[in-house]
Parts: structure tokens; C-alpha cells; sequence
């Protein structure tokens, strides 16, 4: 796409919605990270005999869910193939 | 004195006859045993939530488009709300005690910074403004 629109004088401004083997690192990394944040916080939350931070608890336990849940996304959403650049559908 | 006769969120002297006062909730009582406890479930996932912002924050800095930096800001700043919320109850537990500062000392830096701020290269109220995100 980038060579067909443009001339080669075209620079890219910021980089393409591409992920970078830097990227796919980290997202890994990030998404174990939250896999266990959520299932600690639950397991937590169930050792726990105060309502109030057994509740406080099963909240963070969701939140690192939908953490996860973004970056896993992430990882399945982004282009792979430049000719698709600007695509902005969600596979869910 | 009982801090427990306290009245919820009140100033406790530090020690008798001081002048700075301690901020403090009155403690709530935990088994204090070799099992587990409900204070050091919340210190275990305070210290988690820490731990995952430093990585988060290392995340985002190397991030390479747009999109994804904006994802994983936006998790980074969520994850610190968390460990908010997990240092506010235990504060609120009585499990966290701060000790003011004494105006003085508070005054005394504020003049010797306020003297620094002549080295600044621009005038005051700079047309530089911050994004907004």
C-alpha cells in the first residue's frame, strides 16, 4: 500500500499499525502478568472473611480480566498484512 | 489512649506531648497467627499492583504504534487507580499511618525553591501546555 499510494519520497509519520517482535514480547509477557494478577486477586478474595475486601478484590480480580482481555485482542487484532492498513473491524 | 475509642478519621498524637499528629483510622483487628490474614491479602495484592506498573510503564515507553501505546497507557493508569483503591482501604482499615510534615520545614523548602526558580530559562506561565489525554 505504501509503495503503490505514495511516491518514494512518502516518509510515515509514526509507525504502522504493526506489531514488532519487541511488541508480541512484551504483550506475552503482559498478558501472564495479568493471567495471574486475576486469578491471585480471586483466590485472595475467597481466603478473605471481610465483605468489604473480599469485594474490593473480586473488582481487581475483573479488572486484570479485562486487561487481559485487551491484550489479547491485541495480539489477534493487529494488521499483519500491510495491504490491510487502516482496517478497524474487531474479530471478537 | 485507646484508639479504638477514637472517633473514625481522627488525629492521634504521635506520642504524648507532641505536636505532630499522627493520621490514622483505628486499626482493625486481624488474627495475628501464622496463617494468612485479610492484611496481608491486601499487601500481597498492593504489592502486585505495584510491581505491575513498573511493568507497564516499561510497556508503554517501548510500545511501537499509536494504538497499542494508547492501550497499554490506558491499562497502566487503570492499574495505578487499582493500587489506589487497595491503599485506600487499607487506610481506611486503619493498616497505614502518615505523619505530617512540620509547616516549617514545609515553608523552609518552598522559600529555597521558590529562590531556584530564577535559573529557569522561561518566563513564568510558558506557552509550552501540556496534552491532554
Amino acid at each position: 500500500m505504501y509503495r503503490e499510494g505514495y511516491t518514494q519520497q512518502y516518509r510515515m509519520g509514526q509507525p504502522p499499525r504493526v506489531l514488532s517482535t519487541k511488541d508480541c514480547n512484551y504483550l506475552t509477557d503482559a498478558l501472564s502478568w495479568e493471567l495471574l494478577a486475576s486469578k491471585k486477586a480471586h483466590f485472595l478474595a475467597s481466603q478473605c472473611s471481610d465483605q468489604q475486601i473480599k469485594h474490593q478484590l473480586e473488582q481487581i480480580s475483573q479488572l486484570h480480566q479485562t486487561h487481559y482481555d485487551i491484550l489479547l485482542n491485541q495480539l489477534n487484532n493487529t494488521e499483519h498484512d500491510h495491504d490491510h492498513f487502516g482496517y478497524q473491524g474487531y474479530r471478537q | 489512649m485507646n484508639s479504638h475509642n477514637r472517633p473514625y478519621g481522627s488525629y492521634q498524637p504521635r506520642f504524648q506531648g507532641s505536636a505532630s499528629p499522627t493520621i490514622k483510622n483505628p486499626s482493625t483487628q486481624v488474627q495475628q497467627g501464622t496463617q494468612f490474614n485479610d492484611r496481608d491479602c491486601l499487601n500481597d495484592m498492593l504489592a502486585t499492583e505495584k510491581w505491575l506498573t513498573d511493568g507497564f510503564n516499561v510497556f508503554a515507553r517501548e510500545a511501537s504504534h499509536q494504538t497499542l501505546h494508547n492501550e497499554v497507557m490506558r491499562i497502566l493508569n487503570e492499574t495505578h487507580q487499582a493500587a489506589r483503591d487497595v491503599f485506600n482501604l487499607m487506610f481506611e482499615k486503619g493498616w497505614y499511618s502518615l505523619h505530617p510534615e512540620q509547616p516549617s520545614q514545609v515553608a523552609k523548602e518552598y522559600q529555597k525553591f521558590q529562590g531556584y526558580e530564577s535559573q529557569l530559562p522561561h518566563q513564568s506561565g510558558g506557552m509550552y501546555q501540556p496534552r491532554q489525554f
